[in-house]
This record gives C-alpha cells, structure tokens and sequence, in this order.
C-alpha cells in the first residue's frame, strides 16, 4: 500500500511543479505589474506549439527549446509593451479581465495556425528515468520539479539582491512612487513580463512532453496554477510553490477514494477557495487590494 | 476543412473538380459518382446541409469534408438527375448553444432537405428534437454521444465508442484472455459513462468484471488515471477516449513500463493516419484497436473510390480518417436515395421518406448492409473488424464480426423485420 501511495505522490508532484511552475511566472509578473495574466496558459500553449513546429521542421532540438522560451518572451513582452501600459492606471480587477481577451486572440490564432491532429513533444530527458522505492520516474519530470524549485530560490535571490530586482519590488509597492524616484517603470516591467514568459514558454514545452500537447488542455493550465497564486497571496514564491505542489499532490491521491475520483479537476477551486478563506480572516478580498 | 464549407468553397471545388475530374476521366482514374455523366449539372440546386464540431478539444470535419468532395464529384457528372447539391456545412465549435444556431439556420432559414455527414460530440443532443420536430433527417457520419443512436431523426454511418469499445473487448476476451478490464471514459454526459456503462454489462454477461474509470476530458494528471487503474488489479485496459487523450495514457504507461502489466485495447479512434508517427516501436504488437469501417488502405472497390474522391475533389487539409471514410458513405447512399426521385418533386418530405426508405445499401467500407428505416433508434452499423497496431501501421487481425451486448436487441428486432436478419 506504501507503495501504492509512494506512486501516487510522484506523480502529483510532478504535475503539481508544473502548476507552482506556472504560478510562479503569475507571482513574479504580479509583483512587479500588478496584472494576474489569465493568458498565461495561453503563451505556454503558443510556446509549446511553436516548439513543435520547429522541430517538426527538422531542426535541431536545443533550437526547438529555445524557441520556446523565446516565443513564451516574445508573446508576453508583446502584450506588456503594448496593450499593458494603456491599462496601467486601472484596477486590478480590469487588468486581469483584460489578459482573457489576449488568452482568446492565442487560442483562436493557435486554431487557426494548426489543424487539430495528433502531436507530441520529446525530449531526450523522457527515455531516460530512475526507480526511487518501486516507482519509475523519468528525468523529465525530475526536471520539472527541479526547476519549479530553482526557478522559486532564482526569482528570490534575482529580487533580492539585484538592482532590477529592487526597482521590481518598488515598483510592487507602488508604481507611482517609484516613477518619481526616477525608477525605468516601462524597462523593468517589460523585463518582468519578459521573465514571466519565457517561464510560460519552458512550461509549456514541459507540459506538451509531460502531460500532451493540446493547446486547449495547456491553456486552461493557467487555473491550476492561478489557483497556486492565490496559495501564495499572489505574492509569496514559496507559498505558491507549495501551493501548486499540495494542488497536484492532493489531484492524485484523489483518485484513491473512487467516488471523489471523478471529480479531481475540483482540486484547485476547493485549495484556493480554503486559501483565500484562510489568509482572509478579518481582511479585505484579494483583489480589492493593488498588492 | 479549417473553416466552414461555404457556398464559395463549393463552387471552386466544383471549378477545380471538373478541371480534374476531366483529366483524371482520361487517365482512367476517375472516380465514380452518382450518375457518372462527365458533364456538370446546371438545374435548380437542392439545398442540403451539414454540421461538423472543429475546434479545441477535437476535429470532427472528416465527414462533412468527405461529403463535400463526394458532392462536388456528383455535381460534376450530372448531379440529381440534373440537379447540383448545394452544401451548406457549418461548425458548432463544440459549443451547444451555437450548435443549436447553426441547425436552426440551416433547417429553418436555409429549409435543407437533409443534413448529411455531420460529426460532432454536441449538435446531435442539442438539434434531435428540432430534426424530428420539423421532419428533417441527418444522416450522420461521426458520432459519439447516445442522442444520435437512440433519434428517430439521426442515422450515423459510424458506429461510436459503444459498440466499437465493445467490439474491442469481445475480441480481449475471445483471443487476449481477458479477465477484468477496466473503461477508461471521459466523465462527458451519455458518452464516456454510456458506453464504459454497457461495457460492464457486456463483461458481466459474459461472467468477467468490467470496471469503469471516468475522467474529466480537461484532466492534466493523466498518469494518475493510469495508476488507477493499476490499483483496480485488471488485465486489461479499454482506451474509451478521443486519440489525443488516448496517446497521452499510452505514453504515461510508456513511462510506468506499462506495456506488459495489461493488455491494451482501443475503439476506433486510435486507428488514425498519425497514430503510427506518435506511439513508435514500444506499442508494437500490443495494442488492437477495434475499426468501425475498412481500413484505409483496404482494396474494396468503394474504399477505392473513397481515396480517388478525396485525391480529385477534396482539399489539401481534408482529414483522411474513418470519420471521412463515414462522411462519404453517408454522402453516396444519400445520393443514390436522391436518384430514384422525380428531380421535380424533391422537397424535404419526400427525401425523409427517400432516406427512410433506405434498406439493404451495400458498401464494402461496412460490415453489414446499411438501412435506415422508420424507427425510434438507429444504429444500422455495429460490426466491426479487428486491428494491431504493427509500430509502422496497422495489420488486421480480425474480420468482420459481430458484437453481442444487449444494447443492440432493438437494432436487431429493426432488422429482422426489415427482413434483413
């Protein structure tokens, strides 16, 4: 039974990096702009597809990975510089609503680029595995639990101890302030959705090769991981990495008790809904607040 | 087709197909449609229509793409006695609400005589009421949901999950040695449930355990649900699912070294062109799959003719997959149904009648004859053959062959007193 339960751990935890992945590139970009980017799933979907093509034009695969990432950057510093700044003045709330409509021109452009058909994503890291206690775990997915970690241990050391990063938190703490202290807003905030997608572009790329590459099914990552966010106040790295590793760990062992089995994809609704009511005792909403 | 066949599309394909159609006459490799005249026909159109569900999560174009093409060949030799189809398909994204707009617009504002080729996972619950309301028939290609098995209105030329699922098991427990299996399904109102349902009660009938696992079609952790069903203790696992969910199990069973530990068998949909490309070596001679129709590359005279319509008058991005194979069939029963009318007298009652009407039509992509009938259910195809995945292709294994749950005890009394039994 031991056994049985060591399986399913593996496996949440593997799907639940992705998710902190993605919730860390919410948490980051949140910080400094003060937009939750509900398109997000959308640029990893893009990413992963854009991936794909290039392999499937008989490129190398380092190049295929890279274009990834830079399409991940590329897409999500698109919308920061271009669409972002005429909304730097709204509420949270529009901001956020605003990053749907981008999340619907991907997806509608993502269609209209490429046929529906069977597609796949390896990486070289999917062949090769190590046993731990009787369960089989490819590199792949040790891979992906390695980097929600060093992406979350990365992002505090890049925000502590750089200028950039300093300029991130001021500008986090309030936009207004820090553009009369002479704070570039525009550079480091491109740099932050910059971050912030090529994060989207990596976790994409893992998640067509982990889980399939179905642009719809990579899009709609973003609840999970927005729900990872939440976990962590859409502030705190440490506390979303735990977040969407408890949402993924919770997902799988789910599937032990046979009547709730059906009913996993509830897992990150039920987390975040416990989150928000546990970090809300007496305050105000989330969302009512710029930080 | 990427977008929906227009009026347009059809009158280019028609341009583009009696250019071809004329050049591939003469080479002796033309294919063969309706009244086979070489000549284009300039009648009065009859308005027919179609609805295909493309968008994310899946493709179900191959039918209305195939009846287009096989359309636009029978309008470039001699149409209806004269008379052009004019098809109008539209897509319902999958989504109800505008599956319930386009029907309307295509029944009501359009007054088509028949719908043909239609796939979909969402039109056919919402518009069955409104095609019997209205007296309207759909000949179905690609189906999936119980709604288009159990309408008077809809007759689908595929034969969905259900029976080929079934299907598939039969053959597991015949030559595979299969105990208890287990149905993974999508958690999908009278589809996954539906047919993983019948399949424990095809199990139980034959004194085995079938068990069902449903999962939500959005559901990321796919290798949870393959450790599921690693947990129930069964030898054999019944892929319920569209191709793309269906290979990313495979894969996460891949990564288990699951290969061994079950024997794995699959409905239809992982018999597609692309399957080969994606599963690779490891699958090799472990993996049957149950087919609804022949396969592609059988040597049938109408599989054949399949191919040559889709190479003269079909698009580029047409899918060449079972569904399309089924859209043709619709497509040339439906026409052929046409042709013993008065091209005068056709409206859409008389094609109601012409379509239910329908008994005995042959095809060497079906098992057994096709028949419509008039009735409150239709299923006339529910034999299927029996494939292996080969790691390059697919090798059949079993020919056509019966699949007995109690689910068809209706379609067979239709038969019998059709007299076809």
């Amino acid at each position: 039974m031991l056994t049985v339960y060591g399986l399913f751990l593996v496996s949440g935890l593997a799907v639940g990096s992705l998710y902190a992945l993605g919730g860390v590139g919410l948490v980051i970009l949140r910080r400094s702009t003060g937009v939750l980017n509900f398109a997000y799933g959308a640029i990893a979907a893009a990413s992963a597809m854009v991936a794909w093509q290039v392999a499937d034009w008989g490129l190398a695969g380092p190049v295929a990975w890279i274009s990834a990432i830079v399409t991940g950057v590329v897409l999500s510093v698109a919308y920061g510089r271009l669409i972002a700044p005429s909304l730097a003045w709204r509420e949270p709330a529009v901001k956020a609503i605003a990053t749907l409509g981008y999340m619907l021109i991907l997806l509608g452009l993502i269609g209209l680029l490429w046929e529906d058909a069977l597609r796949k994503i390896e990486l070289p890291t999917d062949k090769a595995a190590v046993t731990i206690a009787g369960v089989r775990i490819t590199v792949t997915r040790l891979l992906a639990f390695g980097a929600s970690i060093a992406a979350v241990i990365g992002m505090i050391f890049y925000l502590d101890r750089t200028r950039t990063g300093l300029h991130m938190r001021a500008l986090a703490d309030n936009r207004d302030h820090a553009a009369l202290l002479g704070i570039p807003v525009t550079k480091v905030e491109s740099l932050a959705w910059g971050i912030s997608g090529g994060l989207a572009g990596f976790t994409g790329l893992l998640f067509g090769s982990l889980v399939r590459l179905e642009p719809a099914v990579i899009t709609f990552m973003v609840i999970p991981a927005i729900a990872a966010a939440i976990c962590g106040k859409l502030s705190s790295l440490q506390l979303t990495l735990l977040g969407g590793l408890a949402i993924g760990v919770i997902e799988a062992m789910m599937t032990l008790y046979k009547p709730l089995a059906p009913l996993r994809t509830m897992t990150p609704f039920i987390v975040a809904g416990l989150a928000i009511l546990w970090m809300q005792r007496g305050q105000r909403l989330t969302f009512a607040t710029e930080t | 087709m990427k977008f929906s066949a227009t009026l347009f599309a059809g009158a280019a394909t028609l341009c583009l197909a009696t250019t071809i159609g004329s050049s591939a006459a003469a080479d002796g490799h033309a294919p063969s449609c309706g009244l086979n005249t070489g000549e284009a026909a300039t009648g009065e159109p009859i308005t027919v229509g179609g609805i295909n569900g493309n968008a994310p999560p899946g493709d179900f174009s191959g039918g209305t793409d195939a009846a287009a093409a096989y359309f636009a060949c029978v309008n470039a030799n001699g149409g209806i006695n004269g008379r052009p189809i004019n098809y109008l398909v539209e897509n319902d994204q999958w989504n109800p609400e505008l599956a319930g707009q386009v029907a309307t617009k295509l029944v009501k504002d359009e007054g088509v005589v028949a719908l043909v080729g239609n796939g979909s996972v969402v039109e056919m619950a919402v518009n069955a009421r409104l095609y019997a309301d209205e007296g309207v028939m759909a000949m179905a290609s690609g189906c999936a949901i119980s709604e288009c098995y159990e309408s008077a209105n809809i007759v689908s030329t595929n034969q969905g999950p259900l029976p080929s699922g079934i299907g598939a098991l039969k053959y597991a427990v015949e030559e595979l040695g299969t105990e208890h299996a287990i149905c993974i399904g999508f958690n999908i109102p009278n589809n996954g449930g539906w047919a993983c349902g019948w399949m424990e009660n095809y199990m139980a009938s034959k004194g085995k355990v079938g068990t069902s696992i449903l999962m939500d079609p959005t559901a990321v952790d796919l290798n949870s649900v393959y450790l599921q069903a690693l947990t129930e203790g069964a030898d054999t696992i019944l892929l319920m699912l569209p191709a793309a969910p269906a290979i990313g199990l495979l894969k996460v069973a891949e990564e288990q070294g699951g290969r061994d530990l079950f024997k794995w068998v699959s409905p239809t949909p992982l018999y597609d062109p692309g399957v080969a490309d994606i599963l690779g070596d490891y699958w090799a001679d472990n993996l049957y799959i149950n087919i609804e129709l022949a396969q592609f590359d059988s040597a049938g005279a109408d599989n054949q003719n399949w191919i040559k319509v889709m190479d003269a008058y079909g698009q580029a991005d047409d899918r060449r997959d079972t569904f399309s194979q089924s859209g043709y069939v619709s497509a040339k029963f439906f026409v052929d149904a046409l042709l013993a009318l008065d091209p005068s007298t056709i409206d859409r009652d008389s094609v109601t009648a012409a379509i239910k009407g329908i008994v005995g039509a042959e095809s060497d992509l079906l098992c057994d004859p096709y028949y419509v009938g008039d009735a409150d259910r239709h299923m006339p195809n529910h034999s299927g053959r029996m494939v292996k995945f080969t790691g390059t292709g697919f090798e059949m294994v079993r020919d056509c062959y019966d699949i007995d749950t109690e689910y068809l005890e209706p379609i067979l009394a239709q038969e019998a007193a059709l007299g076809l039994r």
